[in-house]
């Protein structure tokens, strides 16, 4: 009796437990399904090859915003990645046998789930007001930032699966750290390395906050990356706040576009790392 | 001597079809000890794992023959793996007290079994300590996390939680491979004053420990029952020649 | 002469990597000082307890009090955890305890790509498909079934707008749930599977040894992905900014609109034309990188102890 009472409270909570699997994959797929449907209608050729047009004219198109979100983006993965990835070489290689690598370790950790925003008002202060002016530069410094601590926690956990013995082989010819690093460890840990920088750059990406007032807005056509220049995600907040059904529906044009390419690069990013490490 | 188990043909696969127990048969005997030892990888925990299904856990694993207890073949699909496992009882290779107090992890799988009466769990509590010699040792501190008592005394805490609950049978796997030689001398002890009161199987890596405690012993190699008989005569006139050379420190 | 040239290029290596490591050093504490010198002016016209207990945001009088938008975050993360916590355990007790494997991966997948999701799809989402729901649907029902309850009531009522705190938590607590889940799901990994075993041993059912072995065993990495995902929820802005509606009051039921330090932030920095506006945010911007910084350096003590067990 108490028995047969255990076994049903044991599929209950279990059945429950399910049901908590399917509401996060409820939401998962209304949001995807979503903005898919919204966005679908949205692209078209003007979409991509078009400027802003003013509000009521027809053909409008945010071909400022994807290359300008493009330029943001590359830059900040030039001062991101090569910081993240030489830090986190120091953390596990050079410096592994320090408390201090381990201290940098924990803050990069804390520093991956500063609110962005913060990120944002830090290099409004020391950029862009010594300036005096919005910047594509501000934009792409505050997005490296954001990636740098998520590089360096990669790069630093691969490395640390390279085997010692692979690393001691290589010393016993003869070479010194360096080209062991280089020519061995970075070798071996080389997918793990590219997955994290993946998903570093699927999270900036989507950023919107950092750029509110680093990169600010540009509704104009520019390549100049010391001006104020157009994002994706900067022109969505503006046109989905704004009152125009025709700013709504290119707002759910740029953000099937943005959507898409993140899930694509993380799952790329995850498939890498199953492949190459399998669990 | 009344038989308490009886495995008749048992084979058991791993995932993959690999073949781990090959045609196992034997009876053990109630309220007796009995050992099986043999080489690494022989499959005696294997062996002792299928008495309480403890495979299940894991997918992927086959079962094929008969554990007969109590008269149900204990490997059919409809076995009650939960009322099977409160009947046969295990304590394993490293203690595995719960992360509660040294009171909460022996009457854990009493309040399981609907026991909620203050007084009656205190005193099964009580008992069950003293049934594994542990009590004098823990009585000033019974609300107290269990993770803080030594090595040999986590061990025989798990002993007494399995006990506290009355089982027909413990499993031991190796309960003393983790331990000193006095907790490991306290615990043979133990073992051998629940002998008549309980049926015992135990595996075990130390030949002498076998000959000490137990009154029959299986020797097992490459996933066969080599040889099965009284423990004595085991050690001293053993009728086959792989169990002579193992148990001569020929091989092993 | 060879061997010299290699020797100083690994030292020029060696330092060059430990500068870029010793960035994140310079970076954190540069935001910390930077954050403060921005808000000094601030700081000395308010002072600390004079800021946090104001409820005024007046730039035209020039008085600047932090407590609607402290309140506004505090309530929308607090309400957020409420309704993600049990649910991410829910998650990760069925990713690692219960799904046949094909599915671990799948649904894992699944939720670690509700992480991937940029904040401003979930704001965007939010506005234009959750606020309509939420006020045709879901609060008129919340209202006409818990509202009516004694006390628990007061939190339901007022106009269901949509564009609330109910809506913004909501939204909030779908962006955490993947960071509560992956760290719970890390850590019930971790419980030893002999510990489990010896629980069925005894005849406990697959629930009662979730419950009384593995929630225990891992509670403290539990709590470590709790902190993580408040610091995540305290901090996030976008999603909120949309569904959130920037009113600075101090709201009286979970159907008000409001405003939080993020939303404020959002809204306000490029719009502040004196210095003491300025100012006034950027101490606001200084508050919530204290409170999110300490909460998620809490977390990460309580993981690494988890881990170290």
């Amino acid at each position: 009796m108490i028995l047969k009472k255990r076994k049903i409270t044991s599929s209950i909570a279990l059945f429950v437990c399910f049901l908590t699997a399917l509401w996060g994959i409820f939401w998962l797929s209304f949001i995807i399904i979503d903005v898919l449907r919204h966005g679908i209608t949205a692209i078209t050729p003007s979409l991509f090859f078009n400027d802003p047009a003013p509000p009521g004219e027809e053909g409008g198109g945010l071909r400022n915003a994807f290359i300008g979100h493009l330029l943001i983006t590359i830059f900040a993965t030039l001062i991101g990645v090569p910081i993240g990835v030489l830090g986190g070489t120091f953390l596990a290689e050079y410096g592994r046998k320090y408390n201090i690598s381990k201290v940098i370790s924990t803050l990069a950790d804390i520093m991956v789930s500063v609110p962005a925003i913060i990120i944002g008002a830090f290099i409004y202060a020391i950029i862009v007001k010594p300036l005096g002016h919005f910047s594509g530069w501000a934009g792409s410094i505050a997005l490296g930032i954001i990636m740098i601590p998520t590089v360096l926690r990669t790069t630093e956990n691969m490395l640390s699966l390279i085997p010692w013995t692979l690393r001691e082989a290589a010393f016993a010819l003869g070479a010194p750290y360096y080209k062991v690093i280089i020519q061995v460890v970075y070798r071996g840990a080389a997918t793990g390395i590219l997955t994290g920088i993946i998903l570093a750059i699927a999270r900036v990406t989507g950023e919107a906050a950092p750029l509110l007032f680093t990169a600010f807005n540009n509704n104009y056509f520019s390549l100049d990356m010391s001006q104020p220049i157009a994002s994706l995600t900067v022109t969505i907040f503006q046109y989905a706040m704004g009152p125009y059904e025709e700013w709504h529906a290119q707002a759910w044009g740029a953000a099937l576009m943005i959507t898409v390419f993140i899930l694509f690069a993380t799952i790329t990013g995850r498939l890498l790392i199953k492949r190459r490490y399998k669990d | 001597m009344t038989p308490e188990i009886e495995v008749k043909n048992l084979n058991f696969y791993y995932t993959g079809g690999v073949h781990i127990l090959k045609n196992i048969n034997m009876i053990v005997y109630k309220n007796q000890v009995t050992a099986l030892i043999g080489p690494s990888g022989c499959g005696k925990t294997t062996l002792l794992r299928c008495f309480n299904r403890m495979h299940d856990l894991y997918a992927g694993n086959k079962y094929d023959g008969e554990i007969i207890f109590q008269g149900q073949n204990i490997l059919s699909k409809e076995t009650d793996l939960i009322a099977l496992r409160s009947k046969i009882g295990m304590v394993f290779q490293k203690p595995t007290p719960f992360p509660m107090t040294i009171f909460e992890n022996i009457a854990y799988g009493l309040k399981l079994r609907g026991i909620k009466n203050k007084g009656e769990l205190k005193s099964r509590v009580e008992k069950a300590l003293k049934d594994a010699v542990l009590w004098e040792e823990v009585k000033d501190k019974i609300n107290t996390n269990a993770f803080g008592l030594s090595g040999g005394q986590q061990q025989r805490l798990c002993i007494a939680r399995a006990l506290a609950v009355e089982p027909e049978i413990i499993l031991f796997d190796e309960p003393t491979s983790a331990l000193d030689p006095i907790s490991t001398g306290k615990i043979e002890e133990l073992i051998i004053s629940l002998k008549g009161r309980i049926t015992i199987i135990i595996v075990t890596h130390n030949m002498q420990q076998a000959a000490r405690i137990s009154d029959w012993t299986g020797f097992m190699m490459l996933g066969e029952l080599i040889e099965y008989d009284k423990t004595d005569k085991i050690f001293t006139v053993p009728s086959n020649k792989l169990t002579e050379d193992y148990i001569t420190g020929r091989f092993g | 002469m060879k061997k010299q040239r290699g020797k100083l290029t690994d030292i020029a290596f060696l330092s060059i990597t430990a500068s870029t490591a010793f960035s994140i050093i310079a970076i954190s504490l540069g935001i910390f000082i930077i954050l403060f010198k921005e808000s000094l002016l601030a700081i000395n016209k308010f002072g600390f307890i004079g800021f946090i207990f104001s409820t005024e945001w007046d730039p035209v009088k020039e008085i600047f009090g932090a407590a609607p938008a402290l309140i506004g975050t505090l309530i929308t993360s607090f309400f957020a955890l409420l309704l993600a916590v049990p649910i991410a355990i829910g998650i990760a007790i069925f990713i690692t305890e219960i799904a046949p494997s094909f599915l671990k991966g799948i649904i894992g997948t699944a939720i670690e790509l509700l992480a991937a999701i940029p904040s401003i799809i979930y704001g965007m989402w939010g506005l234009f498909t959750l606020a309509p729901i939420m006020s045709q649907n879901i609060e008129p029902f919340l209202q006409s079934t818990v509202g009516k309850l004694p006390l628990l009531g007061k939190l339901f009522e007022g106009t269901p707008l949509g564009v609330d705190l109910f809506t913004a938590s909501v939204i909030l607590s779908i962006m955490i749930i993947p960071f509560t889940a992956s760290i719970a799901r890390e850590s019930f990994n971790l419980t030893p599977s002999v510990l489990k075993e010896s629980a069925y041993a005894i005849g406990a059912t697959k629930w009662e040894v979730v419950k009384d072995v593995v929630l225990p065993y891992s509670k403290l990495g539990v709590l470590g992905g709790v902190g993580l995902s408040l610091g995540r929820a305290l901090g996030e802005t976008m999603a909120v900014a949309f569904v959130l509606g920037n009113l600075n009051q101090i709201p009286s039921s979970l159907f008000d609109a409001a405003a939080t330090v993020t939303v404020k932030l959002a809204n306000e920095f490029t719009e502040a034309d004196k210095d003491i506006y300025l100012s006034s945010l950027y101490y606001l911007a200084l508050l919530l990188f204290i409170m999110s910084f300490t909460i998620l350096a809490l977390a990460k003590v309580f993981l690494l102890k988890a881990e170290r067990k």
